[in-house]
């Protein structure tokens, strides 16, 4: 479980989807209802920023250091502090929307069936915003370069605008619906916003950190509660860690040249076969 | 944009979020909470994030002397 949450969160193939749905499938004995899977829970998603963290080290000094900077003067002056700005921005329509909906939108829509559902609907997500980007290429007049100049064309992150960064930020609202993953959406909400690849998922990972980080820790006290097994847990924490630095490692990589449309489809094909095994199945 | 109305307009909305905050914490604000009781310690955060961020709002909007 620790594995599979780590290695789905950062994948844009929804985590969420897969904690309802691969254990259903596999008749695994796991109950979300059960008091001790929101501690589980919790530590899986403080391996997976722990490993983030780790792997952005150095940007993070950098961020901070230009984030008090900027906040006291009162101005922005290079590209950290735009950044540190940007997350900002990214990170409080999500904090927002992730206190007052996360509960109410997970009861509503709990059942392994909508969140294959969801799925099929993050598939089709994916693909619309690569076709997106595929017309902004077009327009651009890059189309029939080769990957690495298509993606040349591009900005860095840095670049996005505030307007921009704002609703990729409230997009990863869209993550607690489980099926919809929240890399997903904000991968390609920053394609739109006319970022590269490797840059949009550079943006979701650092804009996921405080969001994972902050979420994580505020159910800390949970962990206290009695009758949770803290070993086997952290166990699964640090397997997520794991998992989720070489996914990481692995998508940045990926993205370099690579493109949205093979998670889009293996999305829609998990969805739609999750949906008949489950039909058959009852 | 610097203007001395719209930066005053968020410093206005950073204390307000200051004394949502509060009494989140303290459990007198029971608004938009999942319980109906007890201090609401996750929106006294959010709304304690909300206050620091108008905060840097207002320097960055207000207008600078030099």
């Amino acid at each position: 479980m620790g594995l599979l949450q780590g290695a789905s969160e950062l994948f844009p193939v929804s985590s969420l989807g897969h904690a309802v749905l691969v254990p259903s499938l596999l008749h695994w004995s796991f109950k979300q209802s059960d008091p001790s899977f929101l501690p589980f829970l919790v530590l899986l998603h403080l391996g997976t920023a722990t490993a983030l963290l780790i792997l952005y080290r150095d940007q993070w000094v950098v961020i901070i250091r230009g984030f008090f900077a900027a906040a006291v003067r009162g101005k922005i002056e290079n590209d950290a502090e735009r950044l540190a700005m940007l997350l900002l921005v990214g990170t409080i329509p999500a904090a927002i929307l992730g206190v007052f909906l996360e509960s109410h939108i997970k009861t509503l829509f709990a059942s392994p069936y909508e969140a294959a559902g969801f799925l099929v609907a993050n598939g089709v997500l994916m693909l619309g915003f690569e076709w997106l980007r595929r017309r902004a290429e077009r327009r651009a007049a890059v189309a029939a370069g080769s990957r690495a100049e298509q993606e040349a064309h591009f900005a860095q992150a840095e670049r996005i605008s505030f307007r921009a960064a704002a609703i990729v930020g409230a997009c990863q609202a869209l993550a607690f619906l489980p099926g919809i993953s929240r890399s997903g959406v904000t991968i390609g909400g920053g394609l739109v916003a006319g970022l590269r690849h490797e840059e949009a998922a550079r943006f979701s990972f650092l804009l996921a950190t405080p969001v994972i980080l902050g979420a994580g820790i505020i159910e800390v006290p949970q962990l206290f509660s009695n009758g949770v097994p803290v070993g086997e847990y952290l166990a699964g924490a640090v397997l997520s860690g794991i998992a989720a630095y070489g996914s990481a490692r692995f998508l940045l990589r990926y993205f370099r040249s690579g493109r949205l449309d093979p998670y889009g489809w293996y999305c829609i094909a998990a969805g739609a076969l999750s949906l008949a095994l489950l039909t058959l199945n009852a | 944009m610097k203007s001395t109305p719209v930066a005053y307009g968020i410093l206005l909305v950073g204390l307000l979020c200051v004394v949502v905050a509060i009494l989140y914490a303290l459990g007198i604000l029971q608004l938009f909470a999942s319980t109906s009781s007890g201090p609401h310690y996750k929106h006294a955060i959010l709304f304690g994030v909300l206050a620091v961020a108008c905060f840097i709002a207002f320097n960055f909007a207000r207008p600078k002397t030099v």
